[in-house]
């Protein structure tokens, strides 16, 4: 190896090194945190803990995070379910059609993708209350399920131009109808595609604060970022708790993650196309 | 098996004419193979008669039904693909059952029909195996047997062996002949390969821009080509073509100057009858016809610019002062000649060949061939 490309390579893992940790920083940060007691939180902020004291973990399960947790879940797993299908469905219609229609359909699903949620919440809320929806699940599910749909199908719209036509073709052969080579061949098939998708939509909906907040008031009906905020009164905070509380939150996706990682950048990598 | 008919089948891309009426008709148990330039249509008029593509007039009539405007599951015909087209995520089982599946048929009518197609393509150890832990050889014998669990009315085969390195082809196309004995399928079968259409070939239809050129049995094609495109399309080194003129005609003769040639030809005609003194002609000869060292008809002496030992045979590119080929395999004007034994001659040596008179084919100016060497037979 030349001494340029010694060098080049020196500064991109120095540089890579330096965003990871930048990246990394705050979670270690709240891991730390949520060991601490209150007063060595604000007396040490940036110190490691004196101890491994999972007290401000018992502190932020005791406010129910086994509910938000299941709640959460029961969110994310739902809506994912809706995004994934809905997307596939339509990516699949759209990178198979020659129309003309289906390609302007496509740039409005693109374009659907750049409106922020903040731009829409008034009016989100008030078709919300006026289904009849509000403080319930589906308030948030419909949603994100919306939000989700917009860059999922463009995700899998990329997979689909380069899933192999002539197993379509020998499908069509074998007797079966579009319905059928959908969920018997391209399904089955699509299991980066798929993969991606869900941890993209499973992070974001894990974490999404301002809709959960705005949409559901119940105790019983809060997801996890809203029920950690229970944490947190008017004049006071027990942040190692909410440090306890977000790091428990953080595990599950953590997990997703981690089990499913090489499909979440396969398919990130064909987003180009 | 059943018969197939093509009649007067038009398909049009737009304002692009890919098929242009073609016709034919196929017996039962025929064994017939579209061979063609790339792009001439071979390979969308099988997709059209698998119902992959439309067409925008004609009728395909399988077993005397029309069957344009059904579904491809509905047409009673099975497809073999160029890349296999198995299913990943099956094994071979369920690959070779899928269609019988989707048909409703049950379990056991399924188990039977893949357990005798695998017994026939010899792949029943692979049966639970998954297609990317076979060979490709084994996953174009997979394709094969999922095409005969169908039990189809006819079979399609898409270059089903141009994936293959030449050892298994080779194989592959036995094997192709000896499941055509055993099953006595109609098989419709498009390569660009001429070895495999005129090793397996009953019928041979050869496409030229969306149209037939000739259609009928290998040697026929060979000896007897319609035109000059069948002409120089069939054969390996292609023949070699060299412009000409018809000098004089009367009753038995013709003479013909050939371009760069010393010396005119006298050739008896041969149902050449349409030729006419002061026509341009083609001359057409193969290049098995050129004998070393003889001196009749016309002679060709030259360098030999490449030599291909191919062991049981020798191909040479003669570089010719004058006489230089029309539309040649070398773009270069060379001579191609082969002789069919091991041959010492070696690259840029000089040698002469001869050609006699008899081997000549003749094309009119419209590339029609009007006249056949008089060695050759008719049909097989």
């Amino acid at each position: 190896m030349s001494n340029r490309a010694t060098l080049l390579l020196g500064v991109s893992y120095g540089f890579m090194s330096l965003w990871s940790l930048f990246v990394m920083a705050p979670v270690a940060l709240m891991l730390a945190a949520a060991f601490k007691s209150k007063r060595a939180i604000f007396l040490d902020p940036l110190g490691f803990p004196d101890n491994l004291n999972f007290d401000a973990f018992q502190r932020a399960w005791d406010t129910g995070m086994n509910v938000f947790l299941l709640n959460s879940a029961i969110v994310t797993v739902a809506s994912v379910a809706v995004i994934v299908l809905c997307s596939g469905m339509a990516a699949y219609v759209l990178a198979r059609s020659p129309s003309r229609m289906m390609q302007l359909i496509y740039l409005l699903i693109v374009a659907g993708f750049a409106v922020p949620v903040q731009a829409v919440l008034v009016p989100l809320f008030q078709m919300i209350s006026a289904a009849g929806l509000l403080n319930s699940r589906l308030a948030i599910i419909l949603p994100y399920a919306a939000y989700g749909i917009p860059f999922t199908t463009i995700l899998f719209y990329a997979f689909f131009l380069d899933f192999p036509r002539e197993l379509e073709e020998a499908a069509r052969l074998d007797g079966c109808g579009k319905i059928s080579i959908f969920f018997r061949i391209i399904v089955p098939l699509s299991g980066p595609a798929i993969a991606s998708a869900a941890i993209f939509q499973t992070v974001f909906i894990w974490n999404e604060f301002v809709l959960a907040l705005l949409m559901l008031t119940s105790p019983s009906l809060k997801t996890l970022p809203v029920g950690i905020l229970q944490l947190q009164a008017e004049w006071t905070a027990d942040w190692p708790a909410i440090m306890a509380g977000l790091s428990i939150a953080v595990v599950p996706v953590l997990i997703i993650f981690v089990a499913a990682q090489k499909y979440f950048v396969r398919s990130l990598a064909g987003l180009g196309k | 098996m059943s018969s197939l008919e093509l009649k007067d089948i038009v398909k049009n891309y737009g304002a692009f004419e890919a098929l242009k009426g073609v016709s034919c008709a196929v017996e039962p148990g025929e064994f017939v193979v579209l061979v063609g330039p790339s792009g001439c249509g071979k390979s969308t008029l099988l997709r059209s008669i698998a119902g992959l593509e439309s067409i925008s007039s004609g009728e395909i009539v399988i077993g005397g039904a029309d069957v344009v405007g059904r579904e491809p599951a509905d047409r009673g015909v099975a497809m073999v693909f160029q890349n296999y087209a198995l299913y990943p995520h099956m094994t071979v089982a369920q690959n070779m059952g899928f269609a019988l599946k989707m048909a409703g048929r049950s379990r056991g009518e399924i188990d039977q029909a893949v357990k005798r197609a695998a017994e026939i393509l010899r792949i029943t150890p692979q049966l639970d195996r998954k297609p990317k832990a076979l060979s490709g050889g084994q996953k174009q014998r997979v394709a094969i047997g999922r095409a005969i669990t169908r039990s189809p009315d006819v079979f399609l085969f898409d270059e089903p062996l141009s994936n293959l390195d030449a050892a298994l082809r080779s194989q592959m196309r036995i094997e192709l002949g000896r499941l055509h004995d055993e099953l006595r399928a109609t098989i419709i079968y498009v390569t660009h390969d001429q070895t495999e259409a005129m090793t397996l070939a009953d019928r041979i239809v050869v496409m030229n821009d969306g149209h037939f050129a000739q259609i009928g049995s290998p040697l026929e094609l060979y000896n007897r080509p319609a035109n000059r495109f069948v002409a120089g399309f069939l054969g390996s080194p292609r023949m070699n073509f060299f412009n000409a003129a018809v000098v004089s005609a009367d009753p038995a003769n013709i003479t013909v100057r050939v371009e760069g040639a010393g010396d005119d030809l006298v050739l008896p005609r041969n149902g050449d009858a349409a030729l006419e003194a002061g026509g341009r002609i083609m001359i057409g000869i193969r290049p098995e016809a050129f004998a070393l060292g003889a001196e009749d008809g016309l002679t060709f002496a030259g360098i030999a610019r490449v030599v291909e030992n191919l062991g049981r045979e020798t191909l040479l590119y003669l570089d010719c002062p004058d006489l230089k080929t029309v539309d040649s395999e070398s773009q270069e004007g060379y001579v191609a000649v082969q002789q069919s034994s091991q041959f010492t001659g070696r690259h840029g040596e000089r040698f002469s060949f001869g050609v006699s008179a008899d081997a000549f084919f003749v094309f009119d100016g419209d590339g029609n061939t009007v006249r056949f060497p008089s060695s050759t037979i008719s049909s097989q």
